[in-house]
């Protein structure tokens, strides 16, 4: 997903770095011509809709909802500088519920996969439990890792859990 | 080239003397950076607490050099329009240098290592790193620097309404709302009242959080709402760096007319541009927030929608307009005129990454992974500081204006390449999943992070001769 996301960016960054490379260089010839605030208005209602779009689509799949009646509830809470989490070994293709909360300061959960790659993360904020759902389709060991700058030893704050296939 | 003539003539010599100072400190806290990066990528080791304290220095002394520079440029452009109080521009000045001693002396003597987003309560509870007091004097600087702030903010905001029939008449919205061209006011004065609105309404919010931490530091039993103080940090935080940037843009309205030979137009949709981005720029930053669950479902969605409805009228108007001035203008290419076209480029381009980023179904694997440092230094770096230098090689421009050097053209390719190679190494760590702000990192990412240094080293090259040439033109023009 990462590097979909990255490849779309350079594609977009190249598309209208060469649009404003094409403007900027050509000091030397044509002008723009008279049409130029026709095609404004263009660009700005080309904007306007594409974001609509893009709005709708990408929020009708709103993750901060769970999707299952009954998903298995796995409480974490983080402090200064280690993760607690009171299940160490979590179910295969069952929607998981992570309470996540801190007990000082803000920190960042960050469930990260063998390779490393960051599937999901959420908040764990004193006084607030914020929640994150995720189903996990691969077993494995599975890496917490902190994602919100929280001190010292913030690059030491790693914790691991195990998913397995339900018996 | 165009010579026009304006009602005041600005005061340059404390803008000189402000851009010089900015220079010399985006070039320190640049070599800091490098730091970072290379103790990252195992080039030399930094124990975390000074590499988390050289961070701290780092953040806040970009955005607070990215602020003064922005600060001075529209001050000094301003100040064509209107008769500006030098005492005030002194007095800002002061008070931010009074603010910056106290930053860094909470940082290197009180070891504060807190990051410059001092996000609540960390400060407070810092694991035994550092003690209540150098917190306290970190939020302290904040607050100098702010006051100085409000304070030529009032000066300018109080001029602009006398000199255009109140500060709605400089905002523009009459023009915006009547179409009549007579309202219109000059685009670098819909820039600073739009700027002097949303920047003053960010920095009392940040005030705001300053004084509780302060208090909640020195009284712990006065507590403060993480939550409530964590909105009030990013709203004050998202408002403050990107007015840098709205701040700088004056010197594109103002400078790239004398290469063009066209002047910038207030235009209606010029003008409502800049009422949206007044809007946009406030609304905006609870896309810092998608990661908090908590947050009200409709402000996160809120997030996302204001973050790409910014780039409206950044693309569509401010991008679009400096791209059909410059095409078949005859523009000569200089370190001038390439340092300012470079940052509308960097800025519009840095755009496109922060608005996936802000992103709900994006954010939740990108936010807090190097892709962030990665779009931030793009629209900043490339951005900000860019036209910053730009206008500094404008203030010391000679004669031969429109002429640029083999050694000009080597600094400005150096600082442009360096910095694209930079940011985009950033951006392919974010996506690779690398944390940000980790003082340590596994051996897999080092590649990515030697690789990123060596660009940052070339990026430091461009910007030292850059600042150099700045520094010995400005001595020279002070013997003359």
């Amino acid at each position: 997903m990462q590097s979909t996301i990255f490849v779309i960016t350079l594609v977009l960054m190249a598309v209208v770095g060469w649009l404003f490379w094409r403007a900027v260089s050509a000091v030397n010839g044509k002008p723009a011509g008279t049409n130029i605030n026709k095609r404004r208005t263009q660009l700005i209602w080309g904007m306007v809709i594409a974001g609509v779009l893009i709005s709708v689509g990408s929020m009708r799949e709103w993750p901060y909802a769970g999707a299952s009646e009954k998903p298995v509830v796995v409480n974490v809470v983080g402090g200064q500088w280690w993760w607690e989490i009171d299940k160490e070994s979590l179910p295969l293709h069952t929607e998981i519920e992570f309470r996540v909360t801190s007990e000082d300061v803000n920190h960042g959960m960050g469930i990260f996969n063998e390779d490393l790659q960051l599937l999901a993360q959420v908040q764990g904020m004193p006084g607030y439990v914020n929640k994150l759902y995720y189903t996990f389709d691969k077993p494995g060991t599975y890496q917490v890792l902190c994602l919100e700058f929280c001190g010292v030893a913030h690059h030491d704050m790693i914790n691991e859990f195990e998913v397995v296939a339900a018996e | 080239m165009m010579e026009q003539t304006y009602p005041y003539k600005p005061q340059a010599g404390a803008v000189k003397l402000t851009m010089l100072l900015g220079g010399v400190v985006f070039l320190l806290m640049m070599v800091f950076g490098l730091a970072l990066r290379a103790t990252q990528g195992g080039l030399f080791e930094i124990d975390p607490a000074i590499f988390y304290q050289i961070m701290t220095a780092h953040g806040a002394g970009m955005v607070g050099s990215a602020a003064l520079t922005g600060a001075a440029i529209m001050w000094y452009f301003v100040g064509r329009y209107v008769n500006l109080n030098a005492a005030i521009y002194w007095v800002f000045l002061g008070l931010f240098l009074i603010g910056v001693a106290l930053i860094l002396g909470s940082i290197f003597y009180g070891e504060f290592g807190g990051g410059w987003t001092f996000l609540f309560p960390l400060p407070a509870i810092s694991g035994g790193a550092w003690d209540v007091e150098a917190a306290v004097a970190f939020c302290f600087g904040y607050l100098f620097i702010g006051v100085g702030f409000l304070l030529i903010y009032l000066d300018m905001g109080y001029r602009i309404a006398i000199n255009y029939d109140g500060f709605l008449g400089g905002l523009g919205w009459r023009f915006a709302w009547s179409g009549n061209q007579e309202l219109a006011p000059p685009p670098t004065i819909i820039a600073a009242a739009s700027v002097i609105v949303f920047n003053s309404i960010g920095i009392v919010f940040g005030a705001m959080v300053l004084v509780a931490s302060i208090i909640n530091l020195l009284f712990p039993s006065f507590v403060v709402d993480p939550l409530m103080a964590k909105n009030a940090i990013y709203f004050f935080g998202h408002v403050f760096i990107n007015a840098t940037i709205y701040m700088a843009v004056v010197a594109v309205y103002e400078i790239i007319p004398e290469y063009t030979g066209k002047p910038w137009k207030t235009t209606r949709v010029f003008a409502l541009a800049w009422v949206a981005i007044v809007i946009f720029v406030q609304a905006v930053y609870f896309h810092h927030l998608l990661q908090d669950a908590v947050m009200p479902d409709w402000a996160l969605a809120l997030g996302q929608i204001v973050s790409y409805a910014s780039g409206i009228p950044l693309m569509a108007v401010t991008t679009f307009s400096l791209c059909v001035y410059v095409k078949g203008s005859g523009l000569k290419w200089d370190l001038t005129s390439s340092l300012l076209v470079l940052g509308v480029a960097g800025w519009t381009l840095g755009s496109i990454p922060a608005t996936i980023d802000g992103m709900v179904a994006v954010n939740r694997l990108m936010h807090n992974t190097q892709w962030v440092p990665g779009h931030f230094h793009t629209y900043l770096l490339l951005g900000e500081v860019a036209m910053a230098f730009g206008f500094s090689a404008w203030l010391v421009r000679g004669k031969e204006q429109g002429i640029r050097s083999g050694l000009e053209r080597f600094a400005f390719l150096s600082y442009a390449l360096g910095g694209a190679g930079f940011v985009l190494v950033f951006l392919w760590s974010g996506a690779s999943s690398i944390p940000r702000r980790w003082a340590i990192h596994l051996e897999s990412w080092q590649f990515q992070d030697r690789i990123g240094t060596f660009f940052a080293a070339v990026a430091i090259l461009g910007s030292l001769l850059i600042v150099s040439r700045y520094t010995l033109r400005l001595m020279r023009k002070g013997e003359e």
